[in-house]
């Protein structure tokens, strides 16, 4: 369930295109054919859907405060546990992606040439296409909890940015046939169908909001005994009643 | 000019730079971190005493005008007369209050979870400062609110990690924050927090008792993220205040 | 510019309108769209791209006969994030105040495409006076673009410029909004400020007609 929440809200709340604007370089630049929009688009799920649960490895046993604990099983600031690492992040993601991508250009062009050359060209344009180290920053930011969870958004986020580029594509292709002043035409054009597109995108946002700090509190409250005794102090000092936890 | 594409060169090239860069950045972070907690330590101090009113506003309206980073540590044992930690439910007397590393807080449980307090005193006034922290759009907000013995904020700020510049970046700006003074957090004897409202039809924030101040246009997901913190957060600290004052 | 010579200005003129980052190249567009609500935040990310990328293109450009071609983005990207951590954390621990207002343009300059992409067209194959002029050309077409979003964002979304009320008061009713002129809130939000750079397309490829694509 938490799964399938985060897989949607990252395709269609948090589109990377439309949400965020991220990756908008290459989005504008590749997105003439669909043919090629494809390629580019396909390319990016999979780094995407790597580099993610990479870099939330990273972060985790390596980069946040207190994360080298794990060295020599020290806690509260003793010993490995000091270290704070975190101001290593943007280099260390940006490594894995730069690393990654030369990779995925070695293994393809070896082992399958006819997919690297209709492919070839898109792949160094996608380490520097800011969604995907947006995807990374946001997976640190955003404090996603599991090695699974991370995968999951690494792969959502892919496949929103995917169908952006699919349906910007699919309309410049169709939009040929239009009569638009010529001094718009090509990039002028796409930048204000994005915009459109963007504000279309908005409405999901709706969705976003709700519940979800209600929802955390009542599971702590099931757990720990303790806050009960808390809110009960509350609910007779200040008369506080909230339905969904008493 | 050496082969630049062999094998050797190109696994020799990426170990010299990783040891030149992580050297490089290492030797930066260790010789710097001295510099940068005092800074942060003075923030913190700055911000505290902003919140419950010491500050250098004067007549400016505009923009906000902390105490001076050398004057504030000063200030700071001057204002500040009790600082609390409470924690599972139990408040207690502690200097270690102002060494509380609320990141690192908020990601346990709220049982477990130090929270400090700061009493402070002003022309014969109490002044409790609790500290919050949340999220916004991108990335960390956090904020501190003062409220006085009857729960009526008198003092606000809030800042913000890596909110975008000009929309959710405003809440650390002073109309924004100045909207909170005045606001209870009660409504007719019941918690109701403060609320980031859109459209509330009182931009000027005539109404003080609505529990609503009014929001950044272009930022309702730092908005939102504000009025969650606020609500989580002072919720728990109620029931302690009720029993300090 | 008669210290230039003719090629040497065509560098840095260049990037400035026929061959602008932003509307030609498709560079950099996603820092345009983040941070031009306001004029201000305009200017400060203008300037320090203007710093990080003039200092990079120079330090690509010396180190472009050493750097192995299978690794070459890995190098670039990680000149870039150390230039900016470096800046980054000398500010924190010396002037702290402006380290509070450019940190948020940390994450947004790294991922600056318009850097990645001057390091790869031009550093890489230049001499390091050439790359330093292509740098501040480039840096300066990208500014004028965000400079010419931010001043119509700020001025139609909030009435202001740099934070002062330049159409009067909203909420007080004076100046214009005295005749009943409101905010256009929609200009702050992001989708925008895509439309405005479409525009600033459409206005400057009517007056050079050479630049109209085909399709």
């Amino acid at each position: 369930m938490e799964h399938l929440e985060l897989f949607f809200k990252s395709i269609f709340i948090d589109n990377m295109v439309f949400a965020t604007f991220l990756g908008m370089c290459s989005y504008l630049a590749v997105s003439k054919k669909v043919s090629t929009a494809v390629g580019l688009g396909a390319a990016v799920i999979f780094v995407l859907a790597v580099t993610v649960p990479i870099n939330w490895l990273l972060d985790q046993y390596i980069l946040r405060d207190g994360a080298l604990a794990w060295i020599d099983g020290s806690s509260n600031g003793e010993g490995y546990s000091g270290y704070d690492l975190s101001f290593l992040s943007f280099i260390l993601f940006i490594a894995t992606i730069a690393t990654m991508v030369q990779l995925v250009e070695i293994v393809v062009e070896k082992f399958s040439p006819s997919l690297y050359n209709s492919l070839g060209i898109f792949l160094p344009l996608i380490a520097v296409n800011c969604a995907i180290l947006g995807g990374s920053l946001f997976m640190q930011s955003r404090d996603i909890q599991t090695l699974g969870l991370a995968t999951t958004y690494g792969i959502g986020s892919g496949i929103g940015w995917f169908l952006a580029i699919l349906a910007i594509a699919a309309i410049r292709e169709k939009i040929r046939y239009s009569n638009v002043p010529a001094p718009l035409r090509g990039l002028g054009i796409t930048f204000i169908i994005t915009g459109l597109m963007a504000i279309g995108f908005m409405s999901f946002g709706g969705m976003l909001t709700g519940g979800e700090e209600e929802e955390e509190e009542t599971a702590v409250a099931i757990k720990t005994p303790a806050q009960e005794e808390i809110n009960e102090t509350a609910t007779t000092v200040v008369s506080t009643t909230n339905e969904k936890e008493n | 000019m050496a082969n630049t594409d062999g094998n050797g060169y190109t696994i020799g090239f990426a170990t010299i730079m990783v040891i030149v860069v992580g050297g490089i950045l290492a030797a930066l972070a260790t010789g710097l971190k001295p510099a940068i907690k005092e800074n942060e330590r003075f923030e913190k101090q700055q911000n505290i005493l902003y919140a419950m009113g010491v500050n250098e506003n004067g007549d400016d309206t505009g923009s906000v005008n902390f105490i001076p980073t050398d004057k504030v540590e000063e200030e700071f044992t001057k204002y500040i007369k009790e600082t609390y930690i409470i924690q599972g439910g139990k408040i207690a007397q502690s200097d270690e209050a102002f060494k509380v590393d609320m990141k690192k807080e908020s990601k346990l449980a709220k049982s477990t979870r130090k929270m400090p307090l700061y009493v402070g005193e002003r022309d014969g006034k109490k002044f409790y400062v609790i500290p919050m922290y949340g999220k916004g759009l991108w990335d960390a907000i956090w904020g501190y609110v003062a409220l006085d013995d009857q729960l009526v904020v008198q003092g606000a700020t809030f800042d913000h990690k890596g909110e975008t510049p000009g929309l959710g970046a405003n809440i650390k700006e002073r109309y924004f924050m100045d909207d909170f003074i005045g606001e209870s957090i009660m409504n007719n004897g019941k918690y109701a927090g403060i609320t980031v409202a859109k459209g509330n039809n009182d931009p000027k924030n005539l109404t003080k008792d609505d529990n609503e101040v009014d929001a950044m246009a272009g930022a309702t997901i730092t908005g939102d993220g504000v009025t969650a913190m606020i609500k989580s957060t002072l919720k728990s600290y109620i029931p302690h205040i009720q029993k300090l004052k | 510019m008669g210290l230039l010579s003719k090629k040497d200005q065509k560098l840095i003129l260049d990037p400035l309108s026929d061959d602008n980052p932003i509307t030609i190249q498709v560079l950099g567009i996603c820092s345009a769209l983040a941070i031009t609500a306001q004029l201000k935040a305009s200017i400060v990310m203008a300037v320090s791209v203007l710093f990080v990328l003039g200092i990079g293109n120079v330090v690509i450009s010396l180190m472009r006969n050493i750097i192995p071609s299978k690794i070459r983005i890995i190098v670039q990207l990680i000149v870039v994030a150390t230039l900016v951590i470096i800046v980054d954390q000398v500010l924190k621990a010396y002037a702290y105040s402006l380290s509070k207002e450019l940190s948020v343009f940390v994450g947004l300059i790294i991922t600056n495409c318009i850097i990645m992409g001057r390091f790869e067209a031009f550093a890489l194959g230049n001499g390091p006076y050439k790359s330093f002029l292509d740098g501040i050309g480039n840096a300066l077409g990208y500014g004028v673009i965000l400079i010419i979003v931010g001043f119509f964002r700020e001025l139609l979304g909030s009435g202001t410029l740099l934070g002062f009320k330049v159409l009067g008061d909203p909420i007080e009713k004076t100046g214009l909004y005295s005749i009943g002129y409101e905010n256009n809130g929609f200009m702050l939000l992001s989708p925008m400020a895509l439309i405005v750079v479409g525009l600033i397309i459409w206005v400057q490829r009517s007056k050079n007609p050479a630049l109209v694509e085909e399709n």
